[in-house]
């Protein structure tokens, strides 16, 4: 029943339930921050960029908890935990993974909104076919908050002014 | 046992508990609160105090009665008032109630009676609502700080809502700031131990005042690692992320953190745990406590010079540690519950392999507890060294195999069951000596216990749901959760909040009830046995301290000076 091992002489494998060091796929990632909801630890960030219409989801290895939350609230799949558990390393930066995606541009202001492209595009992918009204959340889903909210309230005062004729 | 769990969630003790203490005060009540099925609120005036937390203390028929944790909370964005909680807890045979004594006091005149004259287990507590929050103990017997750093400014109350948590006041550290320890007694010299504990590696100071060998008297300065958990807790974290935070208060016994958390949570909030996921619980403790009592019986046979009985509990405990990493996905800080159940399940192949790893363990460690024991060397050192009576265990409100070990009959487990600890039979192995041995002999034989609890659970373990659905829960409820750590009870406070968010959070982690009686055990003892004294107790720091301020304090440091290091650790500790 021995239990001294040749590590690190010997490269050992972390068992498949282990809770590793999470990993960021970037092709998977659409930006939406559930996971920088999520992290007790605040590992995860989301930085915004207005200006340039970019949105950078940051992971901090270093301050990192392998509690594992996030890679229960992607809705993708692209942050899971690894089973790689070797995190010394020279440089802090090493322990930083960053995501840039664009965020998406209002066709009719021409102003950054609050979610990326892929989000948006995420979001049109799961509506449900059928749905009542879906042509019309198309539309809206597109505009950023100022926009919808301008047109929905220019529908209503069409509307009503439809029904007083 | 089954029959015993019965008896003491018999609704009608409880009932007859409650009014005798009802009775007695009648006049001097406010109002009684029930807020969870064995926690009952009682507010008083601040006066009345003393008089009725020592009747409830020292009351004759309740033997094994103590201080579970004390709780200030800033309440004047509610009530414009400070609040004040005394939780005492009735154990042993006499029946699962929880008395929550409850004070406002106002902020024009912070002072309330000191307790720690009557009850000295209050000593702490009141002395960290000093620091904290600045209500003032009034005839507290020793008002020096505990909690925050030396060079804190006086006037700065880091638990008050109006301090932001990412405040940092300005500090001076200069050559004068020192803690007031007490004066050396007449004719003795005066003993460093630490910064560090030599086999925990832990930091606390210790002074040791000695004649020749003798150990006179004894003074120490804690919480080197105060990391303001609670702070955060309160402002910065959700229901559900403190979880995860809670179960890092300490590297050894974080479930039983996480799931005292959750229990508080749950209770305040109603809401109802799934079976299979208390038997889950359940058994992650006992594989928790498996781990912790190897690592301490591992390091009490290093501290006393027997190395193979160290080696050959740190090998048994490795299997324990391999054993939870295939389970839950780390070998500590399981993760495993939340709020409402827990994480992963027990699937079949699991089940199998907690099986395996505890037949072989049970064989394994007998055959460790005969050879230890019957070994000379190890017994004669820890026969009569570090007696700890059982007046004094009762009078500090100790806990866990500390106090059982000193004839203290009680455990959260059986008293006042949580998870799935009431449809289980156990014993509660109790030693009078109160030395070292008794509380070796107390975790061998919990060690076995614990082995047995797992494998009932496991064949009784039901099937279905591992976790219940919550979808918000009430602001401003108040409960306590506790579990049974390998160290003792913890107790965890919740008030929640609006949005998501807790009002108030009180960790209380089993060493701090413990602490303050290892005075009482190293008086009159050698200076060779203090570290195995200390690491009887099975000290965790940092659970105790919930505490990131760097205090250096070295005596060998070369080219700096004390006041530059500190500067250079804090800057270092902030670039992170």
């Amino acid at each position: 029943m021995a239990v001294t091992l040749k590590y690190p002489f010997v490269k050992i494998e972390a068992p498949p339930e282990y809770r590793g060091v999470p990993h960021i796929n970037p092709r998977l990632c659409i930006g939406c921050g559930a996971c920088v909801n999520a992290c007790p630890a605040d590992a995860l960030l989301r930085i915004d960029d207005y200006e340039k219409g970019t949105r950078k989801i940051v992971l901090d290895v270093g301050r990192c908890i392998r509690c594992a939350r996030c890679d229960e609230a992607c809705p993708t799949g692209a942050i899971r935990m690894t089973r790689n558990f070797e995190v010394a390393t020279l440089d802090r930066k090493d322990h930083v993974e960053v995501v840039e995606l664009r965020l998406h541009r209002c066709p009719n202001c021409g102003s950054y909104t609050d979610y990326t492209e892929r989000a948006l595009e995420k979001a049109l992918q799961i509506l449900p076919e059928g749905l009542f009204d879906g042509d019309e959340i198309r539309k809206r889903a597109i505009l950023c908050r100022n926009c919808r909210r301008k047109l929905t309230v220019d529908d209503a005062v069409e509307a009503s002014r439809e029904v007083v004729e | 046992m089954k029959e015993w769990a019965r008896k003491i969630t018999d609704e009608k003790v409880r009932e007859r508990y409650v009014n005798e203490v009802i009775e007695r005060f009648r006049d001097k009540i406010i109002r009684v609160e029930r807020n969870a099925d064995n926690q009952w609120m009682i507010e008083i005036r601040k006066e009345d105090l003393p008089e009725v937390i020592g009747y409830i203390i020292n009351h004759p028929e309740w033997k094994e009665t103590q201080l579970s944790t004390m709780v200030g909370a800033d309440e004047r964005p509610l009530r414009g008032k400070f609040s004040l909680i005394y939780w005492i807890s009735i154990n042993g045979a006499s029946g699962d109630v929880f008395f929550g004594i409850k004070t406002y006091i106002s902020e024009d005149d912070p002072k309330f009676p000191s307790v720690t004259p009557i009850h000295p287990g209050a000593n702490w507590y009141e002395r960290e609502v000093k620091d904290l929050l600045g209500l003032i103990p009034e005839g507290h017997p020793d008002p020096r700080r505990l909690v925050l750093p030396d060079d804190w400014p006086e006037g700065v109350y880091p638990l008050r809502k109006d301090f932001h948590y990412t405040d940092s006041p300005k500090r001076e550290f200069t050559d004068e700031t020192k803690y007031p320890y007490r004066e050396p007694p007449k004719g003795t010299a005066v003993f460093p131990l630490g910064p560090y504990h030599v086999a925990l590696d832990e930091p606390g100071h210790f002074r040791l005042y000695v004649k020749g060998e003798e150990i006179v008297d004894v003074d120490y300065r804690l919480f080197y690692q105060h990391r303001g958990i609670e702070k955060i807790g309160e402002n910065r974290l959700t229901y559900d992320q403190v979880n995860f935070i809670a179960e890092r208060i300490c590297g050894i016994c974080g479930t039983a953190h996480a799931l005292a958390y959750a229990q508080a949570v749950e209770a305040a909030g109603g809401v109802e745990v799934p079976e299979r996921a208390e038997y889950i619980r359940t058994v992650m403790a006992e594989i928790e406590r498996l781990h912790s009592h190897l690592l301490n019986l591992g390091l009490a046979c290093h501290d006393v010079g027997f190395d193979k009985g160290f080696m050959d509990a740190f090998r048994l405990r490795e299997h324990v540690m391999w054993l939870a990493e295939r389970l839950t996905g780390n070998r500590k800080t399981y993760g495993m519950v939340v709020i409402g159940g827990v994480r992963r399940d027990f699937l079949e192949y699991r089940r199998s392999m907690i099986e395996k790893v505890i037949r072989e363990l049970r064989e394994g460690f007998q055959k460790w507890a005969d050879q230890t024991l019957s070994t000379k060397t190890f017994v004669k050192r820890c026969e009569g060294v570090g007696v700890l009576s059982y007046k004094d265990a009762k009078r500090w409100s100790s806990v866990g195999p500390w106090a059982r070990g000193s004839g203290r009959d009680l455990d959260a487990r059986r008293d006042h069951p949580f998870a799935a600890y009431k449809y289980l039979d156990f014993k509660v192995p109790v030693y009078k000596e109160g030395d070292v041995l008794a509380r070796c002999l107390v975790r061998a034989e919990e060690i076995l216990e614990s082995i047995w609890i797992i494998e009932q659970a496991l064949d009784e373990m039901p099937g279905g749901d591992i976790l219940a659905e919550w979808k918000e829960i009430p602001p401003y409820q108040e409960a306590v959760g506790f579990t049974e750590a390998p160290r003792g009870e913890d107790v965890h406070y919740v008030m929640t909040g609006e949005g998501n968010r807790l009002y108030r959070w009180r960790i209380r982690a089993s060493t701090y009830n413990n602490f303050p009686a290892l005075p009482d055990a190293m008086r009159g003892n050698s200076v060779a046995d203090a570290v195995l004294i200390i690491a009887s107790m099975d000290p965790c720091y940092s659970c105790t301290e919930r505490v990131q301020v760097v205090d250096a304090r070295s005596g060998k440091v070369r080219v700096l000076t004390e006041k530059e290091l500190t500067e250079l650790s804090r800057k270092a500790s902030r670039g992170v």
